[in-house]
């Protein structure tokens, strides 16, 4: 059955562009333009969900997004919002929180058992005894809650983008569109953020007793300075007029010199039994439906109205075609307005002093009971039933202010107007107009706009031209019902749609004692579902205030933190952006098979050749460097240019070494501890120049050595500059008997032992790229690290390449570097020290210098040496050759006590052993001690301390 | 050396040859091109000894007569481009006269090596920028030869507006090893604009 009305209206609906798609399996015909909601809704369908608790229909509230009665589920997406989801073809739609099926869901009886559920049942029932959560925590997670989460769902493409204006104006209703017209037309750069498709708000619905505001979205849409953000919500305001915007994948982070806040009111409900059935809707839901989609939403109406805009939405009732069974009216003497005249002129039946005080129906209201309000909150026991399929409820507002209360401030509320209102407090920039400032009448809700614009003008330095008149009445008396709650004997009656609380739920609440607010809050989740308290904060404050015997004003309202509406984490996620380094050669590792590695945000190549059997490759690369030669890309390894005539003494201050009388054209180890004497990186210093140091750096910490070179160059303002050029240079090692070899014909520096010994840095050109040469022996081998400018570092690596080819060169990865250094017992620096350690403890007192006066960390370590060593780092070898491997991390204990742990081990194919490094105490610190490791399955095996280098103790072939 | 030099980019991009930068967007890969830096308390006065015309403002960029840009970045530090089809020879001048002894206080930074360049030109440039820098780069707040030393899609970036003729143009300097991965964010950036990758010969067009 269509409810679509033949009369044209719609004006977001486009007739001459049908749609289709399915909820719950079956086909639903709607337009382009049309909401998910609108759409069922035109097709008779009110039931679009289950309830979270009693499983109860749900239909839409307010038909503006603001309520999770309409929530939804998508295949990719669970608590859609369906009457802000369009309505697109193909889209396959579902209702939420049922089993069987959506009209006939098994767990609504639980509802015959409500009683026994009050808030916090569960905390009372089963927690006791001990561990009997563990059994009920899935069942009550299984039937409360909302839409179930795919996580085989596809990804989608979310992102950000920044935006900047003189001006935000967050509301496109009559006063946001006035205060960005104002502003605008002052010279200011606007930007307009609206949540519906199209500009207007309430202008393209309801109906104004005073004002009018024609052509005023034409001139916002004409103006240049005005940037119109249609379809978008702002889901929070932050420090310095920072706001987050969401519209469709995207995230906005926008940067306003000043913000107006004109988010306008939110119609709030009525509190009776079963005030949550479908078809029970707010009064603007209904004009909604009939001007913004066509549809007109039922066939006979009661109206409950408290204020003007109930007669407003009678007259638009009886315009659409639906018979108005009665205007019931709380007040008992209602004042006459122009729309209640016109009510009566139409014949439409009156009932003022009365309220409903019950609804009908099974999946839509049926019918009502009308009451006479005997006193507050109280209708007589009896009254007139009267069918309907619809029930408008136009009883009050609360201003939409969640995002000024992002800055910190608490809505007072006004006692003569029954209103929740902005007392004012907020920060410089920020200001609000219209509803949300309690402006309720069009024409003062322009004005204050036009005084906005015009403020944040002024502020701007703009020429704001005279300033607008202030509106003489806001409209905001008789507006609100000071009290349109109803509770039922047999209860039903919902204060908070979200989470299923009813009246008497705040009130035992109230009566455990819970009786501040933010108490009541938290203990029965009021306002703590989707919703966020839109519908029930103000309900709630007036409950808890009488209950409490204060007034709502004392009574307050919670915290408001955002999001306003619930946000996406993909939104959130956005666009990922993860910076990603690859050094120079990277196209040759990956032409040569490399099997890539992560180290910090570099990729590199952790060996080469068949990923399926990775320790035999890496052995073999291992045995190529022993044995002839290889190639190791060694770009990640962080380079520093210290230059200035204070270079060396920075350095002597710096590192634990001495670097004063360091002689120009040799390398010196460098290693660097923070101030509490810890090791956090090292390297080696080359004396390119009496003035010039390259320092490098490990590849995950150059840069935390850089802020720290910088850090102490400010502190001691000595004569020197610092620069990271680890990316400008390319780093390549070439290392094997055979490395002279190679090298030698492609460069013009006299590579023979006397020319250049071991530790010794020269400059020179290889394969005709101006390269720095460092002969440094990290693998223990004769070799040579090659520093050419980055861009021609895929040029150098293909002359060595080429010119190793006669001797078998092979590249080599980070895990055969790793191999050959632990034969060389040199240590990792991250790996085999930790936050910790010191150089004592990592027997590395042949790093420290204590000929010199101070360098950072000195003092610590001296002091911990007066303590005593804790631990040492020592090499060790398995007792029985035969005995499991011990893996890194593993514990080495003796009895009860823990000394240590093991760092790194390996099976070394040179040495055909176990070999590795760990920390044990310094009395099982000599050569020949034994201690236990502890490995997996808890097995104790034992090894030996030996000594360093397990590879070549003399030290000869790195020398040669 | 030159030839032995390659792109920073791993993969050479595919570019449009014809496109129309302007209405569209263009990014182009002019790593090949000759960029050099000094930085220290004497740079600003070797480089004056050197003949190049450098105002006091930082953050700005210094058109030359011989066609080179001095972006200004500090007090203290100086990135110098070579002009859109330049051969080097201003920037290499330079490279050569500096040495550690005569340029008291000054000292020679790889640029060519360190940073990828990068030029962004298109009226949505600023837009596409928008979705990966914090900074507002609208030419009517960011104004020509302007510089923003700043983060783009998570990365440490210089960028300064070099306008080709009339159409909105950046130059955007960053960490060389991660050329990739800032060239798959723009293109990423830019298609929503219509932007593809061009030649240097398309920028020309501009001009």
């Amino acid at each position: 059955m269509t409810m679509r009305l033949e009369n044209g209206a719609g004006r977001l609906i486009d007739r001459d562009k049908p749609v289709s798609f399915t909820f719950e399996g079956q086909t639903v015909d709607a337009f382009d333009g049309d909401t998910v909601a609108s759409a069922l809704l035109a097709n008779g369908i009110w039931t679009l969900s289950r309830s979270f608790k009693y499983h109860r229909p749900r239909g839409p509230l307010t038909m503006a997004g603001h309520d999770a009665n309409t929530l939804v589920q998508l295949p990719d997406e669970p608590n859609v919002l369906a009457d802000r989801l369009a309505a697109a073809p193909g889209l396959e739609v579902r209702g939420q929180n049922y089993a069987g099926s959506l009209t006939r869901d098994r767990r609504s009886l639980i509802g015959a058992v409500g009683e026994f559920l009050p808030v916090g049942f569960y905390y009372r029932a089963f927690y006791k005894p001990r561990g009997a959560w563990k059994f009920w925590e899935p069942i009550v997670r299984d039937f409360a809650g909302l839409g179930r989460v795919n996580v085989e769902s596809r990804h989608g493409y979310y992102d950000k983008q920044y935006l900047f204006a003189d001006l935000v104006v967050v509301g496109g209703g009559p006063s946001g569109l006035s205060a960005a017209l104002q502003a605008a037309r002052a010279g200011l750069e606007v930007i307009l953020i609206d949540e519906m498709p199209a500009l207007g708000g309430a202008l393209n619905y309801a109906r104004f007793v005073n004002g009018h505001a024609d052509g005023l979205v034409d001139a916002v849409v004409a103006e240049p300075n005005i940037e119109v953000l249609s379809g978008a919500t702002c889901t929070g305001w932050f420090a310095d007029n920072w706001l987050a915007v969401m519209r469709g994948n995207r995230l906005y982070k926008l940067r306003a010199k000043q913000v107006v806040v004109a988010t306008g009111a939110i119609e709030q409900p009525m509190v009776f039994r079963n005030n949550d059935l479908p078809g029970v809707v707010v009064g603007s839901a209904v004009q909604r439906l009939i001007k913004l989609y066509g549809v007109k939403p039922g066939t006979r109406a009661v109206v409950a109205a408290a204020n003007a805009d109930g007669y407003g939405v009678a007259l638009d009732l009886h315009e659409a075609g639906v018979e108005v069974a009665a205007v019931v009216d709380l007040r008992p003497d209602p004042p006459r307005c122009a729309f209640s005249d016109r009510c009566r002129d139409a014949g439409t039946r009156i009932i003022a002093g009365h309220a409903v005080a019950e609804a009908y129906g099974r999946d839509r209201v049926a019918g009502v009971t009308v009451s006479e309000i005997v006193c507050e909150g109280q209708c007589a026991p009896s009254g007139e039933r009267i069918d309907c399929d619809l029930l408008c409820l136009s009883v009050g507002y609360a201003p939409a202010a969640a995002l000024v209360c992002h800055t910190g401030l608490k809505l007072g509320y006004d006692g003569d107007t029954h209103m929740f209102r902005v007392n004012g407090g907020l920060p410089d920039g920020l200001a609000v107009s219209g509803a949300v400032a309690g402006a309720h009448a069009l024409d003062a809700a322009l004005a204050q706009g036009q005084r906005a614009g015009w403020a944040t003008a002024k502020a701007l330095g703009a020429e704001a031209g005279p300033e607008p008149a202030a509106p003489n009445d806001l409209g905001n008396r008789g507006v609100n019902h000071p009290w349109p709650i109803f509770p039922h004997p047999k209860g039903r009656d919902f204060i908070d749609f979200d989470e299923d609380l009813t009246v008497k739920d705040i009130n035992n609440a109230i009566a455990d004692g819970y009786r501040e607010i933010e108490l009541v809050k938290r203990f029965s989740t009021v306002g703590m579902g989707p919703s966020q308290g839109r519908h029930s904060a103000l309900n709630t404050a007036r409950l808890t205030a009488k209950a409490t015997g204060r007034d709502v004003a004392k009574v307050g309202t919670t915290t408001v933190r955002p999001p306003v509406l619930p946000e996406k984490f993909a939104v959130l996620a956005g666009r990922a952006f993860t910076p990603e380094r690859l050094t120079p050669m990277h196209r040759r590792h990956k032409d040569l098979g490399a099997t890539m590695m992560v180290a910090g945000s570099w990729r590199r190549p952790a060996f080469y050749g068949d990923p399926a059997s990775p320790e035999e490759t890496i052995r073999q690369e291992a045995l190529a460097v022993r044995n002839g030669v290889g190639l190791i890309d060694v770009s990640t390894l962080g380079g520093l240019e210290v230059r200035g005539p204070d270079a060396a003494e920075f350095l002597n201050r710096l590192y634990t070494f001495a670097y004063k009388k360091q002689p120009v054209g040799r390398a010196r180890y460098v290693l660097m501890t923070d101030r509490t004497g810890a090791i956090v990186d090292d390297g080696v210093a080359c004396r390119l120049h009496e003035q010039h140091f390259y320092v490098t750096a490990t590849t995950g910490g150059v840069d935390a050595v850089y802020r720290q070179m910088l850090w102490w160059n400010a502190q001691w303002r000595l004569d020197v500059d610092v620069a990271n050029v680890t990316a400008a240079y390319a780093g390549i090692n070439i290392a094997g008997p055979h490395a002279r070899a190679v090298l030698a014909p492609l460069c013009d520096v006299d590579l023979s032992t006397e020319a250049f010994p071991y530790m010794g840095v020269r400059t020179g050109a290889v394969a005709g790229v101006p390269a720095r040469l460092l002969r440094v022996g990290f693998v223990g081998e004769l070799g040579y690290e090659i520093h050419v400018p980055a861009g021609c570092g895929e040029a150098v690596w293909d002359a060595l390449m080429a010119a190793g080819a006669d001797h078998g060169i092979r590249p080599f990865g980070v895990e055969a570097q790793r191999l050959l250094r632990l034969e060389k017992g040199h240590i990792i620096v991250g790996q085999d020290s930790d936050g910790l350690t010191h150089p004592y403890e990592a027997d590395m007192a042949w790093a420290v210098s204590r000929n010199k006066p101070f360098f950072v960390g000195g003092r610590s370590i001296e002091i911990q040496m007066k303590r005593g060593l804790a631990r040492k780092l020592v090499g060790f070898t398995l007792v029985d050759p035969n005995a499991p491997m011990p893996k890194e991390c593993h514990l080495v204990v003796r009895g009860a006590e823990i000394p240590g742990r093991v760092t790194s081990c390996a099976w070394s194919p040179v040495l055909e052993k176990v070999i590795g490094l760990a920390y044990v105490a310094p009395d099982q610190a000599d050569m020949g001690s034994e201690f236990d490791i502890k490995v997996e399955g808890g097995r104790l095996v034992k090894a030996v301390v030996v000594p360093l280098p397990f590879y070549d103790p003399d030290n000869q072939r790195q020398a040669l | 050396m030159t030839a032995t030099r390659r792109s920073f980019l791993h993969e050479p991009p595919a570019v449009e040859a014809d496109a129309t930068v302007a209405a569209r967007m263009g990014l182009a890969d002019l790593s090949l091109g000759a960029r050099t830096g000094f930085k220290g308390p004497g740079a600003m006065d070797w480089l004056a000894g050197q003949g190049l015309a450098i105002g006091d403002a930082a953050n700005v960029a210094y058109p030359q007569a011989n066609g080179l840009l001095v972006a200004k970045l500090a007090p203290t530090e100086a990135l110098i481009l070579d002009c859109l089809g330049g051969d080097g020879a201003g920037v290499d001048a330079l490279d050569r006269a500096w040495s550690l002894e005569t340029a008291g206080g000054c000292y020679l930074l790889p640029r060519r090596d360190s940073h990828v360049w990068l030029r962004v030109a298109g009226d949505a440039a600023p837009a596409m920028f928008s979705k990966i820098c914090a900074v507002d780069l609208r030419p009517a707040r960011f104004s020509n030869h302007a510089i923003a030393q700043t983060s783009v899609a998570r990365l440490n970036a210089i960028v300064v507006r070099d306008d080709l003729g009339a159409t909105p143009a950046f130059h955007l300097l960053a960490d060389s090893a991660s050329a990739d991965y800032l060239w798959r964010c723009l293109i990423d950036a830019m298609a929503e604009f219509g932007g593809v990758a061009v030649a240097e010969d398309a920028l020309y067009r501009q001009l």
